[in-house]
């Protein structure tokens, strides 16, 4: 690596489809060793910045170097030092689980000596070697996806692209792939992830950049991120059984700017949640309705990163076009799925 | 200071950067190598390409239909009824199997890949546009050889055919599959995922040449204008080489047919890079 500091410069690229400006004057750095999320709405530009810093698409402006080298002049070289793994997991489903490695493998130039010890050692780290000898088309989703990763890595990539590596995935192919995302961290590989899983980046991100509309509006890690949207804050509250009109009465509770249910709970924004709470406490005792549990939260990077891409925060996005799960950061006091779903386009 | 924690953090996890980092010797990279272990390796890729898509396209069913049924169909269609000696029959359909069976892996394979985003996985390893192409025509090239023993060996076998010059014949076979798996390739580079979207196109391009370049009518018997028409088909000079091979009757020298195929075959690898370059640039 020429500058081993620098794992990805993007340097103000951008993309244009005739009218469309898919990638606008997007800079970021990406350090050595560094895990480093992409985040952004369907639409934002992600899947296309991930092509040109893979070389898979020219950018129309601005350059991108990986590992050092510039990926229009020295594509060879920087193509050598990384891997990318799509979304869709592209894998040869007509070949076996080691054929497919082995031609990875060739593809690569992994010396034959070498070849088939690699191979062999991904397939049992991504616990596919006894189904070696098995068509990849017989394979479940999950074990496509390890597969493909498996394949990413067979030429040791100093910088590892991955697209929604964990969208549509099994609990247990997730944590996996999770796990092996941090060990290969570890051990000084640079990981790009692209997601839509905000509480994934959240867990798993040194640094995150939130991508909209093509322009990268906030680079930060993820607690930075949350900092700075300390004045959205919650409380979320349960009672023992809902009340006529209880929304519009919890709206008119002092400093609540924003009434969500989720479930059985209802989740209030304020920006002073200890303000809120006799208030709250008040109107349990005045109707007898007993409270059946309490949390306070912060903002969440889900709450950072709608506000950010212009929706509102505090509104559930499961219906939005955000497509995002997210875990809000719990005031000290247990910890909450949000809720979600998980999709993705191709391409952007 | 990162790096100690990470691994605190992730302790019970399988061995993966372990098994990465123990027990593989490190890579050689690009900076260890000079241009000839460049072109070798560039060798090594483009074969290890055909080899995969001779093992994962083979016998898909477009492969079968248009490169394997459609020549003997499309033979016995224009034959049938006319009489042809077994030489020229075996000749013609050495031409036509050649021209289609090759010209047809291309339209076949490269869209299949677009398709479940396999391509991308070539485009994006350290390997030229240029290499990926040649490992993609080579597929086309194999093919096209292993369905041209079929008539070949029939018209031996059953027919008891004459062949007057194997070496040429040989020659002319690789040669033109070779030439038309590149137009094959040519072909591919229109940006669609799925065989006949590129198919049916390259068919209004691929069956006219059937009609100028001597195939259903000899060049001696062509009209003046028509048979000039037919200097510009690749076709022509694979009919000419497998005339001459065969039958001994080949219109012109044989070293201007194959130099007339090696011309188009670099002809239609250089439009074919400069279009799959454009469909990078358009992110197709």
């Amino acid at each position: 690596m020429s500058n081993d500091a620098k794992a990805i410069q993007a340097i103000r690229l951008s993309k244009r489809y005739g009218q469309l400006l898919a990638v606008d004057d997007v800079s970021f750095e990406v350090q050595a060793g560094e895990v480093f999320g992409f985040l952004g709405p369907n639409g934002a530009g992600k899947t296309t910045t991930v092509r040109m810093l893979t070389t898979l698409l020219e950018p129309t402006g601005g350059s991108a170097i990986i590992a050092g080298y510039d990926t229009q002049r020295q594509a060879y070289q920087a193509r050598r030092r990384m891997s990318l793994v799509p979304e869709e997991s592209n894998i040869y489903t007509e070949l076996t689980a080691w054929d497919n490695l082995i031609f990875s493998a060739r593809l690569y130039r992994v010396p034959a000596p070498t070849r088939e010890q690699r191979a062999a050692a991904l397939l049992q780290t991504f616990d596919l070697y006894e189904k070696r000898h098995i068509k990849a088309q017989l394979f479940s989703k999950g074990m496509r996806r390890r597969l493909a990763i498996a394949m990413a890595l067979i030429h040791e990539p100093a910088v590892l692209f991955l697209d929604e590596p964990t969208s549509g995935l099994d609990v247990q192919s997730a944590q996996t792939i999770k796990q092996v995302v941090r060990r290969l961290n570890a051990n000084g590989t640079t990981v790009f992830l692209t997601t839509h899983q905000i509480e994934e980046a959240n867990q798993l991100c040194d640094r995150v950049a939130i991508i909209n509309r093509g322009k990268v509006v906030a680079l930060d890690s993820p607690e930075r991120l949350k900092q700075a949207l300390e004045s959205v804050q919650a409380v979320e509250v349960a009672f023992a059984e809902a009340t006529p009109g209880e929304e519009a009465e919890l709206r008119r509770l002092p400093g609540v700017t924003e009434v969500v249910k989720r479930g059985d709970k209802w989740r209030l924004y304020t920006a002073s949640p200890p303000a809120l709470l006799p208030a709250l406490f008040s109107r349990a005792q005045r109707q007898s309705i007993p409270i059946i549990s309490l949390n306070t939260l912060g903002p969440s990077l889900e709450d950072v990163f709608l506000h950010l891409t212009g929706q509102k925060v505090g509104s559930a996005p499961d219906g939005g076009e955000g497509e995002l799960t997210g875990q809000r950061r719990p005031g000290g006091r247990g910890r909450e799925a949000g809720p979600g779903r998980e999709g993705g386009r191709r391409r952007e | 200071m990162k790096r100690v924690q990470a691994v605190k953090e992730v302790g019970d996890v399988n061995e993966v950067g372990a098994m990465v980092e123990n027990q593989v010797p490190p890579l050689a990279r690009d900076e260890d190598e000079g241009p000839l272990e460049r072109v070798w390796a560039e060798m090594g890729q483009a074969w290890a390409i055909a080899v995969k898509d001779v093992r994962v396209y083979y016998l898909t069913p477009p492969m079968v239909m248009f490169g394997l049924l459609m020549p003997f169909f499309m033979f016995f269609s224009f034959s049938v009824g006319r009489s042809l000696g077994p030489e020229t029959s075996v000749a013609r359909l050495l031409a036509l199997t050649t021209f289609f069976t090759a010209s047809s892996a291309g339209p076949v394979i490269i869209p299949m890949e677009r398709r479940v985003r396999t391509f991308d996985r070539l485009l994006v390893a350290p390997v030229s546009l240029a290499t990926v192409l040649l490992g993609e025509s080579l597929v086309g090239t194999f093919f096209a050889l292993v369905v041209t023993m079929l008539p070949l060996l029939a018209g031996i076998v059953v027919f008891h055919t004459t062949i007057l010059d194997p070496l040429l014949l040989a020659i002319a076979l690789v040669a033109g599959s070779l030439s038309f798996s590149v137009l094959g390739i040519l072909f591919a580079s229109w940006p669609a995922e799925s065989p006949g979207a590129i198919m049916m196109p390259s068919t209004l391009v691929r069956w006219p040449l059937l009609f100028v370049s001597g195939i259903f009518i000899p060049l001696s018997e062509m009209a003046p204008w028509s048979r000039a028409v037919s200097y510009l088909s690749p076709l022509t000079y694979s009919q000419d080489l497998l005339n001459q091979a065969v039958l001994g009757a080949g219109v012109q020298s044989p070293a201007l047919d194959l130099l007339a195929l090696l011309a188009s075959l670099i002809v239609f690898l250089v439009l074919a890079l400069k279009l799959h370059g454009v469909s990078r640039r358009r992110g197709y």
